[in-house]
């Protein structure tokens, strides 16, 4: 492992970060003007450290090996939350910098968890910042940086593949990687771009649509307002935003197939689309009905706020238009499943993954039907295609690490002393990059409260279900680092 | 006719001794010296060792005379280029027999559609005019079996309007009585082309009495077909659930086909990784790991409550001993898959029906394309002693105007049919043969050049 080389990347992504912050400086000259300092600040420490770093450090054209691309890859979210986190901390919207570090990590995870008790009283530019985040982390910094970058091309299938492990099921887009990102990002932004329109005409004032759009497409969250959507108590906006989120949950590669190859039938033949769509369908269903049982809710009310909740929660987008901790029991356990099993792999979406819940409940028939059938030899199949024994055992690990995570965390939470339903719930949404939970972390809530301690469990808990816990966890491994 | 043949293997050096009893000159190209020897001492070939598809090799053969290049190795591709070099040194026909079906689905037969997409590979092309596909034949004859209410697949002439089909006595009452008292005794006109005691054909005599265990081959009008068979035999049951062994290609196919039609299939298959695959590209069939000689493996499937076992692998001994473990465990229909045809009396004599001789079929495919340039359909019958052909008699040919019993037919020949557009006589007997006529014949294989003639 050539430290000098992680270094040289990892200072391209600091500069990078440092860049991202002019749009939201470059819009602090058109406000009152309070945070201009605090970005200015920012900027020039990113790009006092990133830039020099880059230019001192060689640019070798060589693979990069698996451990590098390891570390770069975690260090890469690292370094772009420490350094975006600095504005919050200089503008004093977050005094405290394990604060700033964790909402610039909600932000960059999309997970759309917060500390701001406040929010509509922070400036815009730092509003703007805070849903730049998701928008940037949403499609995968490394992913943006192999489309941005040539630089980058040798040896990012590695840095992809550690990115995001769950978007290697299916076979490669493109024939070269950077190709497979560029149409990625294209549609990325093509969803952006139409999510926004539709916004505008919906009544919306383009700041609020710019970071309802940037929390929309990357799953995230953040709202500029501090009742989320429920703010704006627009029907409109709430149909555009739960189509949006139900897209962003999809595979983007099956929209790679739709667009650019004209491959409707892909879609509409994906086994984890179609369960998807019917696990958000059912959930939606029955959830309307026990709010219309339990709540006295008209139906239209009951659709309304039942449709919005599943979409928002069964995507862990975290949005929220009504506050579903006063929910019935029932509705809140449906919730409380759907931040787990999360949206489709290769998508923004956060949490198991349905393709992973396919492939484990297939598991588990063949385990049960092995049973009775000692001798038969039953393939797990996905859309017809077996899936090689190699990627079933590391959905089981993976289910299982992320079970143990949450129970770790759980317990963790519980030992700082928060009641268990908030504390499983903050855990729950934390590495299912969800947002919101239940309880003191509720709808409505924040995770301000949180003592420092309770704070960094959560982070670590959303770094690792960004980048699917194996990227994250490997680098506590002492052989990991050792050269035997 | 010159034939070469690229490929020495079971098939090539059957349809070599084939070939050369017929009478033609035939070469084979062989890689294997062992191989090339055994032929030589089978039949009276001639040889050369080499690779076929090499151009060095086919021009010692003499393709530029060759009436026809057979390329039956067990490679596909070395099959095709053996095809395309043969015809571009001046073979006149070529067959190949190509076995995977990732080759063979993508082949339209050549000039039959101009208009088919350009996707489509024309084997033409290649320089191959016919394709064969023993394995594929073999595996549509065991569907026809176990879909339908017969042992036997049935051989069709006439656009199908007549029918020869093979069955085992089994009636009672017909035991002792003579061919003539049963044909006579049928409620329609039937001809009975053959009739099979323990491996030999009998000549048919009008006063012949059919005795126990004997298989007659009965020709008839395909209406009258199903009525007739089950006076002879009683029908069986049509396979609903059944038990392959062996996922070679035979298996493989035969379980997807099985499957398509609505049969419950289970298959047994030796080899791990083999048994993976097939249980990845085959839906909706049970694979088992394990081996077709284990009584427990059999027992613990539920091969009892199976209509059928098929042993379809390439070994012969193995498919003879699972599938007697097979009936010994209940199923009555216990099949076999048998390339060397030494073994089929010794199979049917432990009351095993043979569902496929893919060495036959070879023999047979060859024959129904390639072969007797005035036949337009041929059937090799009871391990190739017999062959039905059909011809169209040409105005200039010898029988032309006469009566059929008045042609000449040589000795053990029987005329079986006439058809003459969507009339059949059958039996034949004084009917006046017309130009056009088509004429179904079964004779043996040496006396087939001599049929031709009377028909040319």
């Amino acid at each position: 492992m050539n430290p000098r080389v992680i270094l040289h990347y990892l200072s391209l992504i600091i500069t990078g970060t440092g860049l991202a912050m002019l749009i939201p400086f470059f819009f602090s000259l058109t406000e009152s003007g309070e945070s201009t300092g605090a970005f200015l600040i920012s900027i020039g420490i990113t790009l006092g450290i990133g830039v020099p770093v880059f230019l001192l450090t060689p640019s070798r054209e060589r693979n990069l090996l698996t451990r590098e691309a390891i570390t770069l890859v975690a260090g890469s979210w690292i370094a772009a939350s420490v350094f975006g986190a600095l504005p919050y901390f200089f503008s004093g919207a977050l005094p405290s910098f394990i604060d700033a570090f964790f909402e610039a990590v909600s932000g960059f995870t999309t997970t759309g968890a917060t500390v701001f008790t406040s929010i509509e009283t922070q400036s815009q530019s730092i509003l703007l910042w805070r849903s730049m985040t998701q928008w940037l982390g949403g499609m995968g910094i490394i992913m943006l940086f192999v489309a941005l970058f040539p630089i980058l091309g040798i040896g990012s299938a590695h840095l992809i593949q550690a990115e995001m492990p769950g978007s290697q099921y299916g076979e490669k887009l493109t024939a070269r990687i950077r190709d497979t990102a560029k149409a990625l990002w294209l549609i990325y932004i093509g969803m952006t771009i139409a999510q926004y329109i539709l916004l505008r005409f919906a009544g919306l004032p383009p700041f609020d649509a710019i970071t309802i759009t940037f929390s929309t497409i990357p799953i995230g969250g953040f709202t500029a307002t501090d009742l989320s959507i429920a703010a704006y108590n627009n029907l409109w906006v709430e149909i555009i935003v739960i189509f949006f989120m139900i897209m962003a949950g999809v595979n983007f590669g099956l929209y790679y197939f739709l667009f650019f190859k004209r491959q409707s039938s892909r879609l509409f033949k994906s086994s984890e689309f179609r369960l998807y769509i019917a696990i958000l369908f059912f959930s939606g269903t029955i959830i309307s009905f026990n709010l219309l049982d339990q709540m006295g809710f008209s139906i239209g009310e009951a659709l309304r706020y039942g449709a919005f909740q599943v979409a928002s929660i069964g995507t862990t987008t975290g949005f929220v238009t009504t506050d579903f901790d006063a929910w019935p029991a029932f509705s809140k356990g449906v919730l409380l499943i759907l931040m787990v099993i999360g949206g489709c792999a290769g998508s923004t979406a956060g949490a198991l993954k349905v393709i992973r819940i396919i492939a484990l409940a297939k598991y588990i028939h063949r385990r049960l039907l092995m049973v009775f059938k000692p001798n038969t030899v039953i393939p797990i199949k996905v859309d017809g295609v077996a899936l090689p024994e190699s990627v079933i055992s590391r959905i089981i690990s993976f289910a299982l690490l992320y079970a143990i995570l949450a129970a770790l965390g759980f317990m963790a939470m519980s030992a700082i002393g928060l009641e268990p339903i908030t504390a499983l719930s903050s855990v729950i949404a934390a590495i299912g990059n969800v947002g919101p939970g239940f309880g003191m972390v509720g709808a409505l809530e924040n995770y301000a409260f949180i003592p420092p301690l309770g704070k960094g469990v959560l982070i670590f808990l959303m770094v690792a279900g960004r980048l699917e816990i194996f990227t994250l966890l490997v680098l506590f491994m002492p052989s990991f680092w050792r050269w035997r | 006719m010159y034939i070469i043949i690229g490929g020495g293997g079971i098939i090539g050096s059957h349809i070599a001794s084939l070939l050369s009893e017929e009478g033609h000159e035939v070469l084979v190209i062989e890689q294997s010296k062992e191989a090339l020897g055994k032929i030589r001492q089978r039949a009276d070939v001639k040889t050369i060792q080499g690779n076929s598809a090499t151009p060095k090799i086919l021009k010692q053969a003499e393709a530029e005379r060759a009436d026809l290049m057979l390329a039956v190795t067990n490679n596909d591709e070395t099959n095709m280029i053996t095809c395309f070099m043969a015809k571009e040194l001046g073979a006149s026909t070529t067959a190949a027999r190509i076995r995977n079906p990732d080759f063979s689905t993508y082949f339209v037969a050549g000039g039959k559609s101009p208009l088919s997409p350009r996707r489509i590979i024309r084997p033409r092309k290649l320089g191959i005019d016919v394709f064969i596909n023993p394995e594929m034949t073999a595996a549509q004859e065991i569907m026809v079996i176990l879909s339908s209410f017969y042992s036997t697949p049935m051989e069709n002439f006439a656009g199908g309007m007549v029918q020869i089909r093979e069955f085992s006595v089994t009636d009672k009452e017909l035991i002792g009585q003579s061919i003539t008292s049963v044909t006579k005794n049928l409620p329609h006109p039937a001809v009975v082309v053959a009739l099979a005691r323990g491996g030999e054909v009998l000549p048919i005599k009008d006063e012949t009495v059919i005795q126990e265990e004997d298989r007659i081959y009965l020709a008839a009008e395909k209406e009258y077909m199903n009525e007739l068979g089950k006076l002879l035999s009683p029908p069986q049951r049509p396979a609903k659930k059944v038990v392959i062994l062996g996922g070679d290609r035979i298996g493989h196919l035969t379980a997807e086909g099985l499957t398509r039609r609505g049969v419950r299939v289970k298959l047994i298959e030796s080899d791990e990784t083999r048994a993976g695959e097939l249980a990845s590209s085959l839906d909706n069939v049970e694979i088992i790991n394990g081996s077709g000689t284990s009584r427990d493996l059999l027992t613990e499937m539920g091969i009892s409550s199976a209509d059928a076992y098929v042993a379809t692998t390439i070994n012969d001994e193995l498919n003879i001993l699972s599938a007697l473990l097979a009936k010994k465990l209940g199923v009555e229909r216990s099949m076999v898959v048998i390339n060397n045809t030494g073994y089929v009396p010794l199979a049917e004599a432990m009351g095993l029906h043979v569902a496929a001789l893919p060495t036959l079929l070879a023999a047979d495919e060859i024959a129904r394309f390639v072969l007797h340039g005035g036949a337009i359909a041929t059937a090799l019958l009871e391990g190739e002693k017999l062959e039905a052909v059909e011809f169209i008699a040409s105005s200039k040919a010898l029988i032309s105007g006469k009566n059929i019993s008045e042609a000449g037919l040589p000795a053990g020949a029987t005329a079986i049919a006439v058809v003459r557009g969507s009339e059949v006589f059958l039996p034949p007997q004084d009917t006046v043969i017309q130009p056009g006529d088509h004429v179904i014949v079964a004779t043996p294989i040496a006396g087939i050049h001599h049929v031709e003639r009377v028909f040319k």
